[in-house]
């Protein structure tokens, strides 16, 4: 065998590898949810969906994931509205010091999670928002519209500026040759950062912990509290809801838009 | 066109982000040095002590230095875990190459807290991964792969191996084929012109993932909590503990606004460094 | 032109972009049903003068009156004009009728006539079958005629194009000219056409306007500008020519007689009345304008000079010559192609007319012929 032969095939080995240790927990969790056991055990002993069952009975999984699903829906929508504004007014308006703000803007994508929910945490305390939805919602905003800012600029960026003077001396104004003309077009980009903004939000645990006020949970702080005092396999019963939930949107979000452009 | 009409489309987020982001982030700063009696609360007056003892005892040093050489080991792990993979994808001609990309997202995209339950199962004493090793005679007894660092490190290398490699796939793709042919051309082996040619212009792309994988290591809470227990902390956790457990809010900030320090440093240096490089992170 | 209010005036119209001058002090009129051509190289202005009348950009200063009306702080959607991009910048996600609907759909035309507007419209660019395909699935000469089509549907009252041709073929450019034409002809509409290409300026034109660093240098119909160039650039800019710097020897009723520097030609041109003697000045003569004399020709007329072949090269619609005189100055020649070819080292003679030499006065070099 050649010497690039060689390499290719253990390129492709690595790379099989690699795929192999990234999948590996999801499916250790999708097989242990259907063991009989009531104890965490791979390989499953046995088959069962009782764990389904007892995990989509149980008040308190059905509340947060409630929750979750309405917060990530309320954070997407806000930050849709604040990042495509945004977006559109760095990439198609001159602003001074535009560079600037676009850093300003991504800053929430590395600081640090924890920070930002103690920060939120006492700064609500002050100002007597604790425990609020729209305390946590707001919260969640912070941390999605750079992602939405980031989508949608990407496909800004790929159109074409002269398209909206176009439409502009056809007689639209500019709300309406945003709407007519940009907007549509954009599509994908927008699509893109509301996928990105509500599983940032739904999956998020760093900000959500400190902020939660009495009888208010989401699914992933539930998940993280329930392990904490002990694992048992209805946790991997959810956990392998959210993974096929994922999975497949994930798979609807590549055909429609072409997801793997946006990341 | 007219520039006024961009700030205000700029002020939802922009508001947004200083309401909620900068303004309670800059209030730690006062709180950070008020006292804290225990069962009593915040208390007047003004005091350095959090960040004093945060900077010379040695339970606090430890916590800082574990973290710090946990971000420095999982980034040079996801890197050297991830450069093939990477490479693999931005210079393959496969109808598969989006799906694959998609395969590599799908983690990203997975619940942090279910992706890091799995690594709970796998690294358990009697967890998979131990049965293998035992299986396969590598080794006598269980191996301790939680509650230490090596957990640590394979958790976090899992978490954040598909960042680092969709980062190094954007820089890889940039660089023009073209050059890597020429220097085969010129007498170059594949591994000299790998080493000479591809490596260094991917540097810039190293570098962005590198800053990148290191910041999240060193700011990750979810994973070092389920993995490390509540005993083998980060300063993530410490944070978690201070404000939730202990209830040391000034403490607790003094904390935060060392880890904002140390991130905001690490992104403005190699800010510094992309430009020295010519690239732009 | 005619008593008649222009369809589109500018006056003093004035755009810096930071430290360039992009357009500087220009005042223009296009007469009702005019065509008017912006012609001149990359970067004189042209096409920021264009999308100023448009409102893209705003001027620094100056005015655009538009049929008496002051529209200069007009918004761009109220203006009522057309406007064809260079790119043709058609809306992607619509179909070709819904492209050319846009317009009339933005004025609330009702539905009843606003389709059979679209379809006419689309027979008169011939596109006629096309109205629901997308703009992707058009060559380039489709998708410019739907760009024409979208911009006269909502019946402007001035036409504006940005070199609405530069990226066609060559063959295609000439037949969108003949169309364009056709069209203008049809519908009476004004149009105000840029482009850099002073064969298609001359063609479509009823009047140039020659534009250089943000300035007029000439306004004219076509013949105007190309036989009658009022500087050196002018003259460059519209044809190949032959330059001659020299001084005026005698400025007379009949005639003028330029000593050329350097040497001891002297060309015969045209009364000229604004000249003295003494004066500095350009001999410019137009390549066509030099004619390969008959052998037996008398050698006393004006303008006549023996000459020896240096180059030729045969392209199609006429023989490009240069040749070199006696006393080694080169000129360049172009004969009408049907002529019999004369091959390097031919001698030959070379004549013109005096009407045919352009006078410029000003003096510096030019020897030879331009670019």
């Amino acid at each position: 065998m050649t010497a690039a032969r060689l390499r290719t095939w253990l390129l492709r080995a690595w790379v099989a590898l690699v795929f192999g240790f990234l999948m590996l927990p999801v499916v250790v969790i999708a097989l242990a949810s259907f063991s009989r056991t009531s104890y965490l055990t791979v390989p499953p002993k046995g088959l069962t969906l009782r764990w389904f069952g007892a995990v989509l009975a149980d008040p308190e999984y059905v509340h947060a994931i409630v929750w979750s699903v309405l917060l990530a829906l309320v954070a997407t929508v806000g930050s849709l509205g604040a990042g495509v504004a945004a977006s559109f007014a760095l990439i198609r308006r001159r602003v001074a010091g535009g560079a600037a703000v676009a850093a300003f803007l991504n800053a929430p994508l590395v600081f640090p999670g924890v920070v930002v929910g103690v920060a939120l945490l006492q700064f609500y305390a002050l100002v007597r928002m604790n425990g609020t939805f729209v305390g946590l919602a707001l919260a969640h905003m912070v941390i999605t519209v750079p992602y939405v800012v980031r989508a949608v600029t990407a496909s800004l960026q790929g159109t074409d500026p002269e398209l909206e003077h176009a439409a502009r001396v056809l007689g639209a104004s500019g709300p309406v040759a945003f709407f007519t003309v940009t907007l549509p077009l954009i599509r994908p980009g927008v699509a893109a950062g509301a996928l990105f903004s509500f599983i940032v939000s739904f999956d998020n645990v760093p900000v959500s912990i400190f902020l939660l006020g009495a009888g208010q949970m989401t699914l992933p702080v539930k998940i993280f509290t329930a392990i904490e005092y002990g694992v048992d396999p209805s946790i991997a019963a959810i956990s392998t809801m959210l993974i096929v939930l994922t999975g497949v949107g994930l798979a609807v979000a590549e055909r429609w838009i072409g997801f793997h452009r946006f990341v | 066109m007219r520039a006024g009409h961009g700030w205000w489309l700029l002020a939802p987020a922009l508001l947004l982000l200083l309401a909620a982001f900068v303004l309670p982030v800059g209030l730690m700063v006062p709180t950070s040095v008020r006292p804290y009696v225990p069962l009593v609360g915040i208390t007047g007056g003004f005091t350095a002590r959090h960040y004093v003892r945060l900077l010379t005892d040695s339970y606090y040093l430890e916590i800082i230095g574990r973290t710090l050489a946990l971000g420095l080991t999982v980034t040079c792990s996801t890197l050297g875990v991830g450069y093939p993979v990477a490479f693999f994808l931005a210079r393959t001609r496969s109808r598969w190459r989006n799906w694959l990309t998609i395969l590599v997202v799908f983690p990203l995209m997975l619940n942090l807290v279910v992706r890091t339950f799995g690594w709970i199962a796998l690294l358990a004493q009697n967890g998979l991964v131990n049965q293998a090793l035992q299986a396969l005679g590598l080794v006598d007894g269980p191996v301790k792969l939680l509650f230490n660092f090596a957990g640590l490190l394979i958790g976090l290398t899992h978490i954040f191996l598909p960042f680092m490699v969709l980062v190094l796939i954007g820089a890889i793709q940039n660089i023009p084929r073209d050059v890597e042919d020429a220097a085969r051309v010129l007498g170059a082996s594949w591994g000299s012109a790998f080493l000479r040619v591809t490596l260094p212009l991917s540097a810039p792309g190293i570098l962005s993932g590198s800053i990148l994988v290191f910041v999240l290591s060193i700011s990750a809470l979810v994973t070092p909590r389920l993995l490390g227990g509540p005993t083998y902390q980060v300063m993530s956790t410490l944070i978690y503990d201070e404000f939730l457990q202990r209830l040391n809010w000034p403490a607790g900030s003094a904390q935060s606004l060392l880890l904002t320090v140390m991130v905001l440093l690490l992104i403005y240096l190699s800010g510094r460094l992309a430009r020295r490089t010519g690239a732009h992170a | 032109m005619s008593g008649a209010a222009p369809a589109l005036a500018v006056r003093r119209l004035r755009k810096a972009f930071g430290a360039v001058v992009a357009v500087d002090d220009v005042s223009l009129d296009a007469a009702p049903g005019e065509f008017l051509s912006l012609l001149g190289p990359s970067g004189c202005g042209k096409s920021t003068l264009l999308r100023m009348v448009a409102g893209l950009v705003e001027p620094d200063g100056g005015e655009i009156v538009l049929a008496g009306e002051d529209i200069t702080r007009v918004a761009v959607h109220r203006r009522n004009l057309g406007l064809v991009f260079q790119s043709y910048a058609l809306f992607p996600h619509m179909t070709v009728f819904e492209n050319v609907a846009f317009g009339l759909r933005r004025r609330s035309v009702p539905p009843a006539e606003l389709g059979p507007r679209v379809e006419r419209m689309l027979e008169l660019v011939r596109l006629g079958p096309l109205g629901t395909r997308h703009p992707r699935e058009l060559s380039g000469g489709q998708q410019q005629r739907v760009a024409l089509a979208r911009a006269l549907v909502t019946e402007p009252r001035v036409l504006l194009l940005d070199e609405p041709l530069s990226n066609l073929d060559a063959l295609l450019r000439e037949e969108m000219r003949v169309e364009l034409k056709r069209l203008q002809e049809r519908l009476g509409t004004t149009m105000i056409f840029v482009t850099h290409d002073q064969a298609e300026a001359l063609i479509l034109s009823d009047r140039v306007v020659v534009m250089e660093h943000g300035r007029v240098e000439q306004v004219g119909r076509p013949e105007e500008v190309y036989r009658r160039p009022a500087t050196a650039f002018v003259a460059r800019f519209l044809g190949r020519a032959n330059f001659l710097a020299g001084t005026v020897a005698e400025s007379r009723g009949t005639g003028t007689v330029v000593a050329v520097d350097g040497g001891r030609l002297s060309v015969v041109a045209g009364p000229r009345p604004g000249l003295t003697a003494g004066q500095p000045v350009h001999a410019v003569i137009r390549q066509e304008a030099i004619r390969l004399a008959a052998p037996g020709a008398a050698a006393g007329r004006p303008n006549h000079f023996t000459a020896t072949v240096v180059f030729h090269a045969f392209a199609g619609q006429a023989h490009h010559y240069v040749v070199q005189l006696a006393d080694g100055r080169e000129l360049e020649i172009a004969a009408p192609g049907s002529t019999v070819p004369l091959a390097r080292g031919a001698h030959t003679r070379i004549e013109w007319s005096p009407e045919d030499v352009i006078l410029l006065p000003g003096g510096g070099p030019g020897q030879g012929a331009s670019r």
